[in-house]
């Protein structure tokens, strides 16, 4: 709300400087958020919130201020008369939605003259943002600004039936406003009609078919009151918001019709010629009350933790123009002003206290503790993962939670139906993403344009689907990308690039770190992001906790990465059920341990796991610890074939072992690998 | 007497100085400790010449005298051994780089709402994890903001349907709270929330919020600001100052705005404050009394305070972060920056 402060001081005095007023209104809650020079007057900027349509107005304002600083508040003149003896333009006003519309002041005026409306009055409605059109328009537009209330002017000529009628809507009408514009109603919106059919969309545009117009002479001034939450729905359906529309959403003051309209008359005898041709016509069917609230001090205290004194209370509401009544001990019933449309109950008038005894000097006080303070369940899990993951080197990211189509055709969901953004912002926020992928390779493509070609990346996020319930869910899952070397160049550098198994061991790191006891990791069935040479899936106890692997070559070339890019997407609720599995000691070993290397020459096929599995099944407890150290394919081996380089550790518990023995454990183990796999020793 | 010892003393650190290689050492050793010919065996020998009330003390002048030439003398040795060893090893140049062992980064906004959580735990809060995904009732109705409410502006919303929606705010954990626990309640939760705000320096669709309810009996506005005053103290600096104005928020009443003293300039007036020595930092108020009724809490015994804040707002304001993008973007520069 634009505010001037030469408009203003007819109707409070302001002794203070601009800086001053614009420092003491921010402390009532009236923000000024900027402050600007229009046709040589200071014009405040006010942040009004949606509770106080009261100082939409300058004298809304004047009155806070008039509260501020214990100062009288004065009203503009009106001269005008509102009824005659008899009417020269009959007319009839009809309210058939007393719902909607409860109060509707009107009166005719004839003998105008359209022109334009002085220079005075020009600079006012410029100064607070509003553009000058005609005598007429600009009289109810001054008075809208002045007062608050909205007003309206119908050419009386144009109105068919030579009266109003308040209705609703017919379903699917079409209606073209002010603006120009062409609109379909529904059978909620209420309508201003004129026997024959609509004029005007209530309270928030007239109609192009009334409009005012240069030959103008009679014109029909609507002071009405409309419920907010209709016209609220009325502006949002039609994507249309007034000045008019505003303020009865917010809630307009059904008192002020009469003051408002008697203003219009008078400033359009002044100064477009016109006098009062029918009477004033005040229909009001369902009479408001204002509000009234009981007021204890004790509960101002109770509320505010400040001692406020009778005193205090009395005057301030008093200047705010509330009406008291002593109502037993140390209570009052108080009437509020019917322009207050946040009254209603006894926190409302507290609040009205506590900004004019100011929030500053309310006693800050600690209350004790009664309560014990509890993390989120997650809270452990979800911080050891980043700590572990981010001493690992991995960087952590977070990516919207949004997703476009093209996400969704080139990282299909693995599970689950992806859910859909009802009113989208762009094509960006259509959907919900459904992975972490996504926004992992995106955010690595948006490095390498910055030259960094080493991206490690972690995400801990939530991916989306829609429920068999028709109803969106959202999971919360790791997503680890990897791509680059695996250090920085650097002159102790091990030359190797960041492969599969770089990305199996950060995530067997963790899994380890978080003590999760035991997992495993498979090859993959068709994973469609992912490389199918390389991908594999996470097997914790019997459920799939999530896949890894190289994205596709595809997308590799698709986003030019030039460069093999490791990811793996994790659940996050499937490591929570495992994780933080307590431990338990196990006594130190008294003996000493003995290792032996062995190389066996397998083929290819041969999964190291079934290999391993194979030795533990043997049931050798004395086998400690399997380690494979080296890997070799090449001459030496024939075509087809890997040589595998496993150390072996024994160790017993009750005594120290024997040369003899450990070569038996060899023993047994070689002899199964060649039964079973058909291989032996390398010979080298 | 003891003008001899001291005499002996300064011979032996003479020659002590002198030594310049293993063969004098040996000689200086055998000169002053040989068995039979050594000085001090040869002094010590003298002994039966004084007078017997004498004895006690040369003899423990004597010994101490032997201790020094011992100790000294293996100082001498273990330096030369040590600077022997130092000529034939060769040196590594430690000012080359380290192994570089790579170190990843917590992204600033999770750190801080860890640090924000941990302040709550300590002050007796518990954490919900609560749904992104909320019904319109949470996120709205049970805050006092029913359909058609000109509150709802201020929250452009993101809709699945009609009654399902991105939370906007943390404030949904005010009636999850109040429906889970029993008062005295302390509950906050913090997390991505979500409004229909093109992108742009200082707006994002996504950004993050702490939201905190307190439900107790005789709660005041007083204990709203002593709270506030400790949190945000330990959240930024202990010299902060903190001012509330009048604001509005439908579901609190008297509800206020919560300024605190420019960190970049300390209050004196600078660009980011424009001037003011204030910087908004977050909404607050006492509970308003239709949430409490809506939640089934007797307003009339019990009453209690609520304030919500951004988390990327504090993460800019700590930082000196100046666009908010930079937060979602996850460029190494930056995201090394912390
Ligand atoms: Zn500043």
């Amino acid at each position: 709300m634009k505010i001037s402060i030469e408009w203003l001081q007819e109707y409070v005095e302001i002794r203070e400087s601009p800086e001053k007023l614009k420092e003491d209104l921010s402390m009532i809650g009236l923000l000024v958020e900027s402050m600007t020079k229009v046709h040589g007057t200071h014009v405040l900027e006010i942040e009004v919130t949606s509770n106080r349509p009261d100082c939409l107005s300058h004298i809304g304002m004047a009155r806070e201020i008039a509260a501020l600083y214990s100062r009288p508040l004065k009203w503009p003149t009106v001269q005008a008369k509102l009824s005659i003896p008899s009417d020269r333009i009959p007319y009839a006003i009809e309210i058939r939605d007393e719902e909607l519309c409860p109060r509707y002041v009107g009166l005719v005026m004839d003998g105008i003259k359209v022109g334009t409306s002085p220079d005075w009055m020009q600079r006012r409605l410029e100064s607070a943002g509003m553009r000058p059109l005609n005598n007429v328009v600009d009289i109810t537009n001054y008075v809208l600004l002045e007062m608050g209330h909205p007003l309206h002017a119908f050419d009386y000529d144009v109105l068919r039936k030579g009266k109003i009628v308040v209705a609703r809507a017919r379903q699917g009408e079409r209606f073209q406003t002010l603006d120009g514009m062409e609109r379909e109603l529904d059978g909620e919106m209420l309508m201003i009609n004129d026997g024959e059919g609509p004029v005007a969309i209530a309270g928030v545009m007239g109609g192009m078919n009334s409009e005012i117009s240069l030959s103008t002479t009679r014109v029909l001034i609507e002071s009405a009151y409309f419920g907010p939450a209709s016209i609220r729905r009325t502006s949002k359906k039609l994507g249309l918001s007034t000045e008019a529309s505003y303020r009865f959403e917010r809630g307009a003051d059904w008192d002020n019709t009469v003051p408002a309209i008697a203003r219009t008359c008078s400033l359009i005898e002044q100064l477009a010629g016109g006098k009062i041709a029918g009477s004033l016509q005040d229909i009001y069917p369902r009479k408001k009350d204002p509000v009234r609230i009981t007021l204890r001090q004790a509960n101002t205290k109770a509320l505010l933790g400040a001692d406020l004194t009778s005193e205090f209370i009395e005057s301030t509401l008093r200047r705010l123009n509330f009406d008291l009544a002593p109502e037993g001990e140390k209570a009052w019933l108080v009437t509020c002003p019917t322009y207050r449309a946040d009254m209603e109950l006894e926190a409302d008038l507290i609040e009205e206290l506590a900004r004019f005894y100011g929030y500053g000097n309310i006693p800050a006080t600690l209350p004790p503790s009664k309560t014990i303070g509890i993390h989120s369940p997650v809270y452990r899990l979800e911080n050891s993962i980043r700590e572990i993951i981010s001493s690992q080197g991995y960087n952590e990211a977070i990516n919207l939670s949004f997703a476009n189509e093209m996400d969704h055709l080139e990282f299909p969901p693995l599970q689950g139906e992806r859910a859909a953004v009802r009113n989208p912002l762009t094509e960006d926020t259509q959907y919900m993403r459904t992975s972490l992928a996504a926004g992992l390779v995106r955010s690595a493509k948006r490095n390498f344009n910055y030259g960094q070609r080493l991206v490690r990346l972690f995400e801990l996020g939530k991916v989306y689907h829609l429920g068999s319930d028709g109803v969106p869910f959202e999971r919360n899952v790791l997503g680890i990308l990897g791509t680059g070397g695996f250090t920085d160049q650097n002159w102790k550098n091990p030359s190797a690039s960041f492969d599969f198994f770089h990305l199996k061991g950060v995530l067997s790191k963790l899994l380890q770190g978080v003590r999760v006891p035991s997992f495993e990791i498979e090859p993959a069935g068709k994973i469609p992001w992912l490389n199918p040479a390389e991908s594999a899936v996470l097997k914790i106890g019997k459920e799939t906790a999530g896949v890894l692997g190289s994205l596709s070559a595809s997308l590799e070339e698709k986003y030019k990465l030039k460069q093999p890019a490791y990811l793996a997407e994790i659940d996050f609720a499937c490591i929570e059920k495992f994780a933080f599995a307590p431990p338990s000691y196990d006594p130190l070993p008294k003996y000493p341990s003995a290792e032996r290397d062995i190389s066996i020459v397998v083929s290819r096929d041969l999964a190291f796991q079934t290999i391993h599995k194979g030795i533990l099944q043997l049931g050798i407890c004395e086998l400690v610890r399997l380690q494979l150290i080296d890997v070799y394919e090449g001459e030496k081996i024939p075509e087809g074939k890997v040589s595998l380089t496993l150390r072996l550790t024994f160790q017993d518990r009750e005594k120290t072992l024997t040369v003899d023995r450990v070569q038996d454990f060899i023993d047994t183990i070689l002899s199964f690998i060649h039964k079973t796999y058909g291989v032996g020793l390398r010979s080298i | 007497m003891s003008e001899s010892i001291d005499n002996l003393r300064r011979l032996f650190e003479e020659d002590l100085a002198a030594i310049d290689g293993m063969e004098s050492w040996k000689a200086v050793r055998d000169k002053y400790l040989a068995r039979e010919s050594g000085v001090i065996t040869t002094e010590l020998k003298k002994l039966r010449d004084l007078p017997k009330e004498a004895r006690p003390a040369f003899g423990q002048a004597m010994n101490q005298l032997r201790a020094l030439v011992e100790k000294k003398l293996q100082e001498r040795l273990d330096e030369a051994k040590a600077a022997e060893a130092s000529t034939k090893l060769q040196r590594i140049d430690v000012t080359r780089p380290g192994f570089p062992f790579a170190l990843g980064s917590i992204h600033p906004i999770k750190r801080l709402q860890s640090e924000i959580e941990q302040i709550f735990v300590s002050m007796g809060f518990q954490i919900f994890n609560l749904p992104e995904i909320e019904r319109d009732y949470y996120n709205f109705e049970g805050l006092n903001m029913p359909r058609n409410h000109p509150a709802r502006d201020a929250q452009d919303t993101f809709y699945f349907d009609d009654s399902v929606l991105l939370r906007t705010h943390c404030s949904s954990v005010q009636v999850h709270a109040m429906e889970e626990l029993k008062p005295p309640i302390r509950a906050i939760s913090t997390g991505k929330v979500y409004r229909r705000d093109p992108f742009d320096a200082t707006h994002s669709p996504m950004f993050y919020q702490v939201d905190v309810i307190v439900i107790e009996e005789g709660i005041t506005m007083g204990d709203l600001k002593g709270m506030l005053d400790v949190f945000l103290k330990r959240m930024f600096h202990s010299d902060i100052r903190m001012r509330l104005r009048p604001g509005f928020f439908p579901f609190v009443e008297p509800g206020a705005e919560v300024d605190i003293s420019c960190i970049f300039c300390s209050g004196k007036g600078c660009p980011t404050c424009k001037q003011s020595g204030w910087v908004e930092i977050l909404g607050a108020g006492m509970v308003h009394p239709k949430v409490l009724r809506m939640s089934g809490i007797d307003d009339s015994r019990y009453s209690g305070f609520a304030w919500g804040m951004g988390i990327d707002r504090v993460a800019i304001l700590k930082h000196g972060v100046d666009d908010i993008r930079l937060f979602f973007e996850n460029d190494l520069r930056f995201l090394r920056q912390f």
